[in-house]
C-alpha cells in the first residue's frame, strides 16, 4: 500500500506525509477444521514506536466444530477482538474508508487478546468469550497521548509512546492478572438485507500501577455496534464506553472514555463511497467527518482518496492498495 | 422447547399422464408456511444418471445467496464473490469437506458435490456466514416459497420416497412412499426440536 497525504503533524489525524505499508497473510489449512493464521506486518511510518517498522500482527490456531449443527469456533493466539463493523476485510482491514474510526484505531493500536476465545453460533445468535494476557497498558492512549484516526495496528512487542515517558504494548504482562471479554451478538438475514446487533464487554483487570516505563492501565469497557445492509447500503454504528484508572503514589485517577461512530456507505460498480462520523471523548473531546471513495477496478489494485475534518485540521489522504491471494 | 411441522401432501396426476406436478405445502404447528424447506422424491428400484448441472452460491453483503441451495448430486457449484472484500469458503460436512482459500472475484474451478447429504458452508473470515447446500440424488427437488409451498415438475411415473430437509429439524421426518399413476392425497406430521 502506497499513501500520500498533506501531512498532519499532530491531533487525531496525525499522518505522514508519504507512507507505505506491506501486509502478509499467511493460511496453512491443514484439514477444514484447523487453520493456522499469521499476520506479518512491516511499514515506512513508525509512528515513533520501539520496534514498529515491522512485527507480527496476529498469530493464531483456529479449530472448528459443527456440534449439532452451531458452530463453536475456538481460537488460540494473539488476534484482533472480533468487535469492528469497519474492520471486516482480511487482515482487519477496514472496508469502507481508508483509516478506521476513532474507536477502532483504538482498538487496533493498542489491544491485542494473546489467549483463548471461543465462539458458539446457534442460528442467528452467537455469544463469544475471551481470557488474554497482556495488554495491561490498554487505556493509555486515549488519555495520555488522545484519540486518533489512522490505521497503525499494534504488533507484538511494539512499544508506542504514549508521553515523553511512558510507552504502551500489547504485550505487557506486568500483574500476571488475565483480562476477559465477553459479547453476543444477534444476526438476521433476509433476501437482500441483513442486520446485525453487538454487546462487547472487555475488561483488562490491569492494577493501574507503575511497571518502569510502562503504566498499567485499568479499563473497562462496553461497545455496542449494530449494521443493517439492503442491496448496496451499508449502515453501521459502534458507541463504546467506560472507565480506565490508574493509580499514582497511592491514589486512584480515573477517566471516562467514549467513542462512538455511524457510516453510510454505497457500493456502485465502480466503487464504494461512504461518510463517517465521529465523536471521542477522554480528557478533551473531540470530532471528525471523514469522505472516502474507493475505486473498484478489475484486477489487484484499488485506489482510494478519503478527505477527513476534525478540530480545525483537514486531512487528505491517496491510497494506491495492491492486494492478491494464492495458494 | 420443540416444534411441531405438519407436512400436508396434496398429490394431483392426470389420470392419463406420464408426467405430472406434485404440490407439497410444509407447514408449521399453528398452520403457518414454512419457508426454505427442501422437498424432493427419491426414485425407488432405480438409479438416475448424476446430474451435469452446474449452480452458483454468491457472496453478497457478507451472506451467502441462496441460505439454502439444492442441488442433484454430481452437480458442479461455483462460488462467486460479489462483495468487495475477501472470503475463505469452507465445509467440513461428511457429504463434502473443502476449502477455497482467501479470494475476490470467481474461482477458476468449481465444487463438485458427487455424494448425497447436507453440507453447511462458513467462512474463516466472517463468523457469521453461513448456508447449507442439500445434496439430493433426483433431478425432482423444490424449496419451499415464502407460503411453504414447493412444486415438483414433471415427474416421471412410478414409485418414489418423498422427504423434507429443514434447516432447523433435528430429525429428518420419515420418507413419504408414493406410487405415481394414481391420485391420492396424504398427510404427514413431524415434530422437530429446536
Amino acid at each position: 500500500m502506497l499513501r500520500a497525504s498533506n501531512g498532519v503533524e499532530s491531533g487525531p489525524l496525525r499522518e505522514e506525509q508519504v507512507s507505505s505499508q506491506v501486509q502478509l497473510g499467511i493460511d496453512w489449512l491443514p484439514s477444514p477444521f484447523v487453520m493456522a493464521h499469521v499476520h506479518l506486518l512491516g511499514r515506512s511510518d513508525d509512528a515513533d514506536a520501539r520496534r514498529g517498522h515491522f512485527g507480527i500482527a496476529e498469530a493464531y490456531l483456529d479449530a472448528n466444530f459443527r456440534p449439532g449443527g452451531d458452530r463453536l469456533r475456538l481460537r488460540a493466539g494473539a488476534f484482533f477482538l472480533p468487535t469492528s463493523r469497519e474492520n471486516v476485510d482480511a487482515l482487519w482491514e477496514p472496508a469502507y474508508t481508508l483509516t478506521p474510526s476513532a474507536l477502532n484505531s483504538w482498538l487496533g493500536e493498542e489491544l491485542r487478546p494473546i489467549g483463548i476465545d471461543a465462539a458458539w453460533t446457534h442460528r442467528g445468535l452467537t455469544a463469544g468469550a475471551t481470557v488474554y494476557r497482556g495488554n495491561d497498558t490498554f487505556g493509555a492512549l486515549p488519555v495520555a497521548r488522545g484519540w486518533s484516526l489512522r490505521d497503525h495496528w499494534i504488533t507484538l512487542g511494539e512499544w508506542i509512546p504514549v508521553d515523553p515517558e511512558y510507552v504502551t504494548s500489547v504485550s505487557a504482562e506486568n500483574d500476571r492478572r488475565r483480562g476477559w471479554s465477553a459479547r453476543g451478538a444477534w444476526i438476521g438475514t433476509w433476501t437482500d438485507t441483513s442486520a446485525l446487533v453487538q454487546l462487547t464487554h472487555i475488561d483488562n483487570r490491569a492494577d493501574g500501577l507503575d511497571y518502569g516505563a510502562l503504566f498499567n492501565w485499568g479499563t473497562r469497557f462496553d461497545i455496542v455496534s449494530g449494521e443493517y445492509t439492503k442491496g448496496d447500503w451499508t449502515l453501521a454504528a459502534e458507541s463504546g464506553w467506560g472507565p480506565t484508572f490508574l493509580i499514582v503514589e497511592g491514589t486512584k485517577y480515573t477517566t471516562d472514555l467514549r467513542a462512538s461512530y455511524a457510516l453510510i456507505s454505497r457500493r456502485w460498480a465502480r466503487g464504494r463511497a461512504t461518510i463517517r462520523g465521529d465523536l471521542f471523548e477522554a480528557a478533551t473531546r473531540g470530532r471528525a467527518l471523514t469522505v472516502a471513495w474507493l475505486w473498484n477496478l478489475p484486477g489487484h489494485l484499488r485506489p482510494g482518496i478519503e478527505v477527513s475534518t476534525s478540530g480545525g485540521d483537514q486531512r487528505v489522504i491517496v491510497e494506491l492498495r495492491y492486494s492478491f491471494s494464492g495458494r | 422447547m420443540s416444534r411441531t411441522i405438519s407436512l400436508v401432501l396434496l398429490l394431483s396426476l392426470p389420470a392419463a399422464a406420464r408426467a405430472a406436478t406434485i404440490t407439497v405445502d410444509v407447514r408449521d404447528a399453528r398452520g403457518a408456511g414454512v419457508a426454505d424447506a427442501v422437498v424432493y422424491a427419491v426414485p425407488e428400484g432405480r438409479e438416475l444418471p448424476l446430474g451435469k448441472k452446474t449452480a452458483i452460491m454468491d457472496q453478497k453483503n457478507r451472506t451467502f445467496v441462496p441460505h439454502i441451495l439444492p442441488i442433484q448430486t454430481g452437480t458442479s457449484v461455483r462460488f462467486p464473490n460479489s462483495d468487495d472484500i475477501r472470503h475463505q469458503v469452507y465445509s467440513f460436512s461428511p457429504a463434502k469437506v473443502f476449502q477455497l482459500p482467501l479470494y475476490e472475484g470467481t474461482p477458476a474451478n468449481p465444487v463438485v458435490f458427487d455424494r448425497a447429504g447436507v453440507v453447511t458452508l462458513g467462512c474463516n473470515i466472517h463468523d457469521r456466514m453461513s448456508a447449507y447446500i442439500v445434496i439430493v440424488d433426483t433431478p425432482y427437488f423444490a424449496t419451499t416459497t415464502k407460503k411453504g409451498r414447493a412444486q415438483l415438475p414433471q415427474i416421471g411415473a412410478g414409485k418414489y420416497a418423498l422427504r423434507v430437509w429443514y434447516p432447523e429439524m433435528a430429525n429428518e421426518p420419515a420418507p413419504v412412499p408414493l406410487m405415481l399413476g394414481a391420485s391420492e392425497n396424504k398427510g404427514l406430521v413431524v415434530t422437530i426440536r429446536k
